[in-house]
């Protein structure tokens, strides 16, 4: 939590502009996430449907920090916040979820899969840790080819993803490597319904970067002011040649780990605890107090939020979804392999 | 002057780094000490920033390597034994190989696995890999049995924009020579009549050519002759050469020095007896492995694979089927 | 040398003519081919004429007497050169012998099996003994079948050297190849069919009994009749009778059940040009003899002209019997139709 008058204004004066962008994607994500879920509920969408809610500040800080164009960002599956605030138009997600060929994966993978590799946004797989490596790669790769500047790039992963030999793999990597990594964590206390006791016997996750030789740091993830400044600080650092940033955000999932997941196992007490508060309204009530907005202007986020969500959901479901028949059914690129 | 599989594998990685700043190669002890099999000895040297050592991490090296791939390069990752690549299995068959498939964009790795036993390697370093990789959509699965193909199927596989499983094998590294490197080649995916024959085609690939190879000389004195169908590329498979060859003889064996169940050969007959059985005057043959893990001891070890004696015992008994 | 005149095969349906004229003397000179007997079948009167050049020394036929195809009407003096070349078959002692009612042929039971003239030899058999022929089709073999129209039948001849006697396709390529070498005639449809209707037949157990019959009374009945049944006739009726009353006999196995027929529908078995037609007549056991003439004989010239009614030919009968007999055949193994297990023989005695 911040502290100090001091640390107070020289947060206005450095990112009440970063929080309030931040806050408008948290604003997007929300509101694209609660019209989804309520599709789905109507049994329009394809696939499954993994929301954010409560994760928003925590995934939209760390995106508002890196550079389009410049730096990378490899979401997972909480991370439509982010993914928004990295520069994803509203309207490739809303074509995955209504299955339009237009979208990203064609119709091939499905919608919290999206990416755009040659705009710096790998497209996850499922298994937790793997998109790690792949962020070294890019990151070794550039280095190597002297095109690395001051780039970074960023991954994310929950509790439950620190415990696969991936993550293990790919940050002992990126230690040796000294990559400008930043790997944030959502600690969000379950892995689907696994809680952390179950996940890692060390007190917290941060402790894992010890063992590492990076720098680990642990942040509110209720907190957006907390997020966007220690997760500024974390990437000026791996800018800097700092090497790998282990980014641990305590929070609470406001939700199942699907749509079909109404989380029996979160108790009462921890729903309520401080780890329970709602990022959204949290980052309202402090903008508000900051006075960096007043509530007109957060109402018109929140109306062109709905008009923008509006208005991408309906394009994508006027579009053709996939047609078995003329599509590209090959998995390989060569032409000379598809003969 | 003569150039062995190893040295040829070296030579081909050593003309793509020169000829192409995109290359590189990843892997265990392969920088200043040139690699466990020394096969990329000196490159090092030549190459200090492009002639990696990783840790000891096959998941994280493979993911590094579709991560460079997204970046424009094209990265040759070296597993030290195919063996150890089951451990960068998901990044292999889920990440490098779905990567076109779900964003588009061509992932143009190359994986070398030192494959296949040689006396005394045992179980965990003997391992034959191809089935594994090939079952997965979005792989090229690539399996030299000469010193040529070896440096010019290397050269394709680094050139090729999928990901690449290339299975080289350890008992060749050493045993076989050639006195040249080729100039021009056969391209990677197709199959090579080795030798031309009537009474039965041998389908097979890697090492088993030169086994089948002495298996059929000796049946030439018995006036047998054996057309050997060397297939090269395990994936995408050259069936058209294998049929045209069974069109020919009317019988078939398949042979592999991988375990028995499912796999290559198996893949061999199946697509035979389904897109060829007009063909067949006998039933098709499958020889493998025994169905155990890789035996230790070389006695054992002999008994373990298909050799010259199997493969003529095999052969003798398909032609008076 | 004595040559026998036989009564000949006159068209490849008639089982039987009646002679109707002698047009030579004992004792006359004749030439090859020259006509010596007028003789009326079913469907004509035709010409019978000598076999060789020669002397007639005997007309056994009676004119007005139906004899048989194959019978022996009388002989010619002929030389040893031309004796040789007409004599196709046997000459029984006598015509007593030949008129005999016992089915059961003197010379085959003299025939003293327990001194084979000839000792079967593996060595002299087309095939290995322990061939399994063309058990097994590998499909290579079939699909090279199939170009050039042939079934597995077709491969009897060759010797397999695959696997258990199995035809490889080296075998059969060179079996074609010696074909070439041979005349060869293409097979008229019908032929086809009857082979392949008998192929089709031996797929199952089968087993041929002979008994002997005294037809005294029946030809004592037959001279009394008018119009005059022929043999077959009466063996049709007989045997619809027969089943009739026991048509377990004619049933088939289905599982654990015999199906008996619900109908007696009786075929025979007439000659036709390159073949043999079956027509049937339905439900004989309620037909009496004397109208069964008609049927018959209508049946017949339909059969002949290859123009059998509908319900003539399908369903096909319970049972069939045919008359070999006519043929100077005295024992015979008849094969029942595909679809049937009885066909009742009647053997020349």
């Amino acid at each position: 939590m911040a502290s100090g008058a001091d640390h107070e204004d020289n947060l206005k004066n450095d990112s009440s502009e970063m929080v309030l962008d931040a806050f408008r994607w948290m604003v997007l994500a929300r509101t694209f996430e609660d019209k989804i879920s309520s599709i789905y509920k109507a049994g329009k969408i394809v696939g499954g449907v993994y929301v954010g809610k409560g994760q928003e500040a925590f995934s939209s800080a760390l995106a508002v920090n890196l550079v389009k164009g410049k730096d990378i960002y490899s979401p997972l599956i909480r991370d439509m916040a982010g993914r928004s605030a990295f520069g994803e138009p509203l309207v490739d997600a809303a074509r995955t979820y209504m299955g339009s060929s237009k979208g990203p994966t064609q119709g091939r993978d499905g919608n919290v899969h999206r990416g755009n590799p040659r705009e710096g946004m790998p497209a996850m797989i499922s298994h937790l840790g793997a998109m790690i490596s792949v962020v070294n790669g890019i990151l070794f790769a550039r280095r190597m080819k002297g095109t690395l500047d001051d780039a970074v790039g960023a991954t994310t992963i929950g509790d439950g993803g620190t415990s696969t030999g991936a993550f293990h793999e790919a940050l002992n990597l990126a230690a040796v490597e000294n990559l400008p990594l930043i790997v944030s964590v959502a600690n969000n206390q379950f892995a689907y319904s696994t809680p952390n006791s179950k996940q890692f016997a060390c007190d917290n996750i941060t402790d894992k970067a010890v063992g590492y030789g990076i720098t680990g740091v642990e942040v509110d993830g209720t907190d957006l002011v907390d997020c966007v400044n220690t997760f500024k600080l974390c990437v000026e650092k791996a800018r800097a040649g700092d090497g790998p940033q282990l980014v641990v955000g305590n929070l609470l999932r406001l939700s199942g780990h699907g749509e079909h997941d109404d989380a029996p196992y979160i108790s009462e007490d921890l729903r309520k605890s401080k780890l329970g508060e709602d990022c959204l309204s949290k980052a309202h009530n402090r903008i508000l107090d900051e006075g960096w907005a007043n509530q007109g202007d957060i109402d018109d986020i929140f109306k062109e939020s709905d008009d923008e969500v509006k208005s991408a959901i309906h394009t994508a479901e006027s579009e053709k979804v996939p047609d078995p028949y003329s599509h590209n059914w090959s998995a390989y690129s060569s032409s000379i392999l598809n003969e | 002057m003569s150039i062995t599989y190893l040295e040829a594998i070296r030579e081909a990685q050593s003309v793509a780094l020169q000829k192409n700043d995109e290359v590189f190669i990843y892997g265990q002890d392969i920088g200043f000490f040139g690699g466990a099999f020394k096969s990329t000895k000196g490159l090092y040297n030549e190459f200090p920033d492009r002639v990696l050592d990783s840790p000891i991490s096959e998941d994280a090296m493979v993911g590094l390597a579709v991560g460079a791939a997204i970046e424009g390069m094209r990265p040759i990752v070296e597993m030290q034994f195919a063996d150890f690549s089951s451990v960068g299995f998901n990044q292999i068959v889920n990440q490098a190989a779905t990567l076109y498939w779900r964003t588009s964009l061509a992932c143009p790795i190359t994986i070398r696995l030192p494959s296949g036993g040689t006396p005394g390697s045992g179980p965990f370093h003997s391992q034959c890999m191809e089935t594994i990789y090939a079952h997965y959509p979005g792989t090229v699965v690539m399996a030299p049995s000469t010193v040529e193909d070896a440096y010019s199927m290397l050269l394709d596989a680094i050139s090729i924009d999928d990901p690449v499983i290339f299975c080289e094998h350890k008992y060749l590294y050493y045993h076989l020579k050639a006195q040249q490197l080729p100039k021009k080649a056969l391209p990677a995916t197709k199959a090579r009549i080795v030798r031309p024959g009537r009474h039965a085609t041998i389908v097979t690939y890697s090492a088993m050519v030169h086994e089948a190879v002495s298996t059929a000389e000796k049946l030439s004195e018995d006036g047998f002759e054996i057309e050997i169908v060397d297939l090269r590329c395990v994936k995408p498979i050259d069936i058209e050469t294998v049929l045209g060859s069974i069109a020919r003889t009317g019988r078939v064996l398949a042979i592999g020095e991988a375990f028995p169940w499912g796999g290559v050969t198996a893949e061999i007959i199946s697509q035979i007896t389904s897109e060829g059985f007009n063909l067949l005057d006998a039933p098709p043959a499958r020889l493998n492995s025994l169905d155990t893990p890789i035996p230790y001891h070389p006695e054992l070890w002999r008994f373990h694979r298909p050799t010259a004696h199997s493969i003529e015992d095999k052969i003798r008994k398909l032609i008076k089927e | 040398m004595r040559v026998p005149i036989l009564m000949p095969q006159l068209g490849e349906s008639i089982a039987e003519a009646t002679i109707r004229d002698v047009k030579i003397e004992i004792g006359q000179s004749v030439d090859a081919d020259e006509d010596i007997l007028e003789v009326e079948t079913e469907k004509a009167m035709m010409e019978v004429t000598t076999p060789c050049p020669g002397q007639i020394l005997e007309i056994i036929a009676k004119i007005d007497t139906s004899y048989p195809v194959g019978a022996i009407l009388g002989y010619i003096e002929a030389s040893e050169e031309y004796a040789q070349k007409s004599t196709p078959i046997e000459e029984p002692d006598d015509l007593s012998e030949q008129k005999s009612e016992n089915l059961t042929n003197k010379k085959a039971e003299n025939n003293d099996l327990a001194n084979p003239s000839v000792t079967p030899t593996i060595e002299g058999l087309p095939v290995p003994a322990k061939a399994t022929g063309a058990r097994y089709i590998s499909p290579r073999l079939r699909a090279r079948m199939e170009d050039l129209g042939l079934n597995a039948a077709d491969l009897a001849g060759i010797a397999g050297s695959g696997a258990g006697g199995r035809i490889t396709v080296e075998d059969f390529e060179s079996f074609m190849y010696d074909l070439e070498t041979k005349k060869t005639s293409p097979a008229s449809s019908m032929r086809i069919a009857v082979a392949d209707s008998m192929r089709r037949s031996w797929s199952r157990p089968l087993a041929t009994v002979g008994s002997p019959v005294k037809l005294d009374s029946l030809l004592n009945h037959r001279k009394q009749s008018n119009p005059k049944p022929g043999p077959t006739i009466y063996a049709i009726r007989a045997l619809a009778i027969a089943l009739g009353e026991r048509t377990a006999s004619a049933g088939r196995l289905v599982g654990n059940q015999i199906v008996h027929p619900d109908s007696i529908d009786i075929g025979f078995a007439v000659e036709v040009d390159d073949g043999v037609l079956v027509p049937v007549i339905r439900k004989v056991d309620q037909i009496p003899l004397k109208d069964l003439i008609a049927e018959y004989s209508s049946l017949v010239d339909a059969a002949k002209k290859r123009r059998l009614p509908k319900e003539a030919s399908s369903p096909p009968g319970i049972a069939t019997v045919t008359n070999f007999g006519t043929f100077g055949i005295v024992w015979a193994t008849p094969i029942p139709l595909p679809e049937q297990n009885l066909v009742l023989g009647l053997g020349f005695g």
